[in-house]
């Protein structure tokens, strides 16, 4: 009782102060462009809003658990309208030069922080579909459904579909995932017109495409290849002149999206095929964990150059994805050894001639991101002397961020995700123990650490901004 | 399915309760039955051996202690046979044996007591002369190398002798043949069968208890706040962990090799529920790659299904991603591992290599292509080499594996070491 008590004017005065915030905020929206135009105003607003924000959201919270989702739809639409307004506004500033420097780490944090604020309904649900999660692991992003109704209003149907896509997994890998992106995108600028007094450059970035990034993130942390993507993507935007005509600047925006999927992601799959196929040798027996596209295009490629060789499968039993690698090169002619889960790997390693293994990103201390398991396979191989290969396109290394351990940058398995049964979707494998990289810029042999190609990547990136 | 299948599988008690209402060939068949499905394995094993051995001290026919030997020899081979991954029977058959060759060499120290009194009055072969020996003395003759029957005089100084002799299985028909008084010999037989029977009922207290007596040490081993990443943990953890959790603060991370998401509770929920209960926070992990985890893990504990004299340990299946991990990141592998689990050989080929289980629940029946086109290969054990374990936790207290010698030089004799060598014959 006496709790209740206590409770009752805390949550009563915030409301007071957050209401006029609000309405600061709605007051701003009208013209947005006067928040980069008059920073000092917003940043005043930043300063006063945050407090009360944080109130309003508590505030909100409480309200909404005790009303239980029956008074929702009244009060919801205004706030979230006076709420999203303020985001905007607030964030404007913080948001670009965060942007630049902190890339998909920094913005991870700023996003959830930045949503809640936002979506005074969506703190509810999220808690508890997160506090199963073990203490220890509890600061590990989580991927998410988010009910369309509940999205941004701003979130383009296409981009819809993607976020619930890759929420629920059926857009899985780095590659699938940027491609989706990228065509998403390409589809919210085709159905972009900038507003009277604004021009693209300025406009498109902070008010039409945060929002699809924002929503993108929400429903499952972006990989490194869409934060690489959408870098290079807003550099392209920014370098637009202010007075460049709208469709001539949309049609250079398609025009480049369409070349990074060729060059980037078809060309760079192909090529890394074949680079990674060359260092087949006649008899050789490869080892590969899970199912990677690559580590798939690169067996069929030699096959089809008529070399006979032997592919291990280890699976994970906890996501058996192997088999239908498994099959498919049984399909292709190539004889397959099977081993669903990880027992009995020292010796089938020592058997093989290579490990070859698909990444998800490559870190810039040279570590690999990739399927949970995959640093237990590495580290096998190279405690008996066998070669590790990891297949991975450029545009998944990651320049900015280091990571060495599995707990930095990782994801919750959002189906296991309790005491009862927990799982981190991704691991890290130490660069000691990658023998070599094979990226659509090398060719054959895979022995360059993963160090020389970013050191390669820094110099071929710039003339691809421009 | 499998329900059906396990209400046909007798309990580890109901079996050896069986034991003593069947003859004793029927027994033995019985548990090779047993052993050669997989339907008796691990500990249970260990026991289940025991308990035939007992039998067979008690019911098989024998009238010296060579024949006792061969007795136990033989069952226990076929025993060993029926299971040649489960070393456990193998050494409990050596400490059978080595139990036998003790009681024996110990009644004949005190006949070595008298006879030598005896011989320095008489100053004669007492051994010739047969009837002046007290009446338990023939029982052990033929143990006794041809030497030593022909000179008691030197009898000080036969254990090395007995060594060499004893493995010989051809002295014990000349010796036997020396054997003169077989009308004493029922009771002394009846006084080493209850002796060898004791013995064995010792070693079966020594594998009930090892459990607990492991547990003990488990406060000396897990620290408060410590994150301790549990393996597949066998009965022998369980018991380590739940002992620890009475004192201790801390996070079990339990890893396991592949548990069906279908399965109605999740696995280990005994286990987890004690834990819960004494207040310590446990997390299933349905990952087979431990990498990651293990930065964040303090030590790793699992049992072993038996340690060989290099100090390599059979495992189940995946504990050596566990060990390799967490060597990798220097942090402690604690084995739990009861003496009885020490076997006096060296691991073979087939032990590195792993034994095959059955496939059929990761690729099963129903998906006609996968079973068509796949070669699948389910390892269940894994065999672990030295350099990775720093603890092996037995029933004695913690060891390194610069002294497993000395446990086995105090556990098996040497003329039992070579045992597993007879497997071959049939």
């Amino acid at each position: 009782m006496p709790a209740e008590n206590t409770g009752a004017p805390i949550n009563g005065a915030p409301i007071d102060t957050a209401a006029p915030a609000a309405q600061d905020a709605a007051k701003n929206v009208p013209a947005p462009a006067s928040s980069s135009a008059t920073p000092t105003t917003s940043e005043k607003l930043t300063a006063a809003q945050l407090k009360a924000k944080a109130k309003a959201e508590k505030a909100a919270r409480r309200a909404q658990v005790k009303e239980a989702r029956i008074a929702v739809p009244a009060p919801s639409p205004v706030q979230e309208k006076g709420a999203a307004g303020d985001a905007k506004g607030g964030k404007g500033k913080g948001r670009q030069d965060g942007q630049q420097s902190l890339g998909k780490g920094g913005h991870l944090q700023v996003h959830r922080g930045s949503v809640a604020g936002r979506q005074p309904s969506s703190p509810v649900p999220e808690k508890d579909v997160r506090s199963g999660i073990p203490d220890c692991f509890s600061h590990v992003p989580m991927a998410k459904r988010i009910p369309t109704s509940q999205a941004h209003k701003d979130v383009h149907p296409a981009v819809l579909a993607v976020g619930q896509q890759m929420a629920t997994f059926a857009l899985n890998d780095s590659i699938s995932r940027l491609r989706a992106t990228l065509l998403a995108f390409a589809k919210v600028i085709e159905s972009y017109e900038t507003p009277k007094g604004n021009s693209l450059s300025r406009h498109f970035v902070p008010h039409v495409l945060n929002p699809q990034i924002e929503y993108l993130t929400e429903s499952r942390p972006m990989c490194f290849a869409m934060g690489n993507a959408i870098r290079l993507l807003k550099g392209k935007v920014n370098k637009f002149d202010i007075d460049t005509a709208e469709d001539e600047a949309k049609e250079g925006l398609l025009e480049w999206i369409d070349f990074l999927i060729n060059e980037r992601i078809t060309l760079a799959e192909y090529a890394i095929a074949r680079n990674a196929a060359e260092s087949i040798n006649e008899g050789d027996t490869i080892l590969t964990y899970g199912h990677h596209r690559l580590v798939e295009k690169t067996f069929i490629e030699a096959k089809r150059d008529g070399k006979s060789f032997d592919v291990t499968v280890i699976d994970d039993p906890f996501e058996r994805s192997g088999q239908e690698l498994a099959k498919t090169l049984r399909q292709a002619g190539i004889p397959v050894l099977y081993s669903p889960n990880l027992g009995g790997l020292r010796p089938k390693v020592a058997a093989a001639s290579n490990v070859f293994l698909g990444g998800e990103a490559i870190f810039a201390n040279g570590s690999l991101h990739a399927s949970s398991g995959t640093a237990d396979v590495a580290m096998s191989a190279m405690n008996a002397g066998v070669k590790v290969i990891v297949l991975c396109e450029t545009i998944n290394f990651d320049r900015d961020r280091v990571s060495v351990d599995s707990l930095t940058y990782n994801e919750v398995d959002p189906e296991r995700n309790t005491g009862d049964c927990f799982r981190l979707l991704f691991d890290n494998t130490h660069d000691k123990y990658i023998t070599g990289v094979i990226t659509e810029f090398e060719s054959g042999g895979g022995n360059s650490p993963a160090q020389a190609i970013l050191a390669l990547l820094r110099k071929q990136e710039d003339p691809l901004i421009d | 399915m499998a329900p059906s299948q396990a209400a046909h599988v007798p309990t580890l008690d109901n079996l050896i309760k069986s034991f003593n209402n069947q003859t004793l060939e029927a027994s033995i068949e019985s548990l090779i039955f047993l052993l050669k499905r997989r339907q008796v394995k691990g500990d249970e094993c260990a026991k289940a051996t025991a308990h035939i051995l007992r039998q067979v001290v008690a019911k098989s026919k024998w009238n010296d202690v060579d024949q006792l030997l061969s007795r136990v020899q033989s069952a226990g081979s076929r025993l060993a046979r029926a299971a040649p991954i489960e070393p456990v029977i193998g050494n409990v058959v050596r400490r059978v044996l080595g139990l036998i060759r003790d009681e024996a060499t110990e009644d004949r120290n005190a006949d070595d007591l008298a006879s030598e009194a005896a011989s320095d009055i008489q100053s004669l072969t007492p051994s010739t002369n047969p009837n002046a020996h007290p009446p338990q003395r023939p029982a052990h003759v033929p143990v006794r190398p041809s030497p030593s029957v022909i000179s008691t005089g030197l009898q000080v100084s036969k254990s090395m002798f007995n060594l060499l002799s004893v493995a010989n299985p051809g002295d014990s028909p000349i010796t036997g043949a020396s054997t003169p008084m077989s009308q004493a010999q029922p009771a002394s037989v009846h006084a080493l069968r209850s002796e060898v029977m004791d013995g064995i009922e010792e070693i079966l207290d020594e594998i009930n208890q090892a459990d607990d007596q492991i547990a003990g040490f488990s406060d000396i081993q897990i620290h408060p706040g410590d994150y301790v990443l549990a393996y597949q943990p066998s009965r022998t953890v369980e018991r380590f962990l739940i002992k620890a959790a009475s004192k201790r603060r801390f996070t079990v991370i339990i890893a396991s090799h592949a548990f069906s998401d279908g399965a109605s509770e999740p696995p280990y929920a005994m286990l987890r529920k004690k834990l819960n209960a004494a207040g310590v926070n446990t997390i299933n992990l349905a990952s087979n790659g431990l990498m990651a985890y293990i930065p964040r893990v303090n030590k790793v504990i699992f049992s072993a299904k038996a340690v060989y004299q290099n100090g390599g340990l059979l495992v189940d299946s995946g504990s050596c991603i566990a060990a390799q991990a967490a060597h990798e990141y220097l942090k402690p592998v604690i084995v739990l591992c009861p003496v009885y689990k020490f076997c006096p050989e060296d691991p073979s080929d087939e032990v590195s290599r792993g034994e095959l289980g059955n496939p059929s629940s990761y690729v099963s029946y129903a998906n006609g292509p996968a079973v068509d086109a796949l070669e699948v290969e389910n390892t269940v054990t894994d065999y672990i080499p030295p350099e990775l374990i720093d603890v092996y936790l037995t029933n004695l207290g913690p060891q390194t594996r610069h002294h497993l010698a000395s446990i086995l030089a105090d556990h098996y004799k040497t003329e039992d070491i070579g045992f597993s060598l007879q497997l071959g014959e049939p």
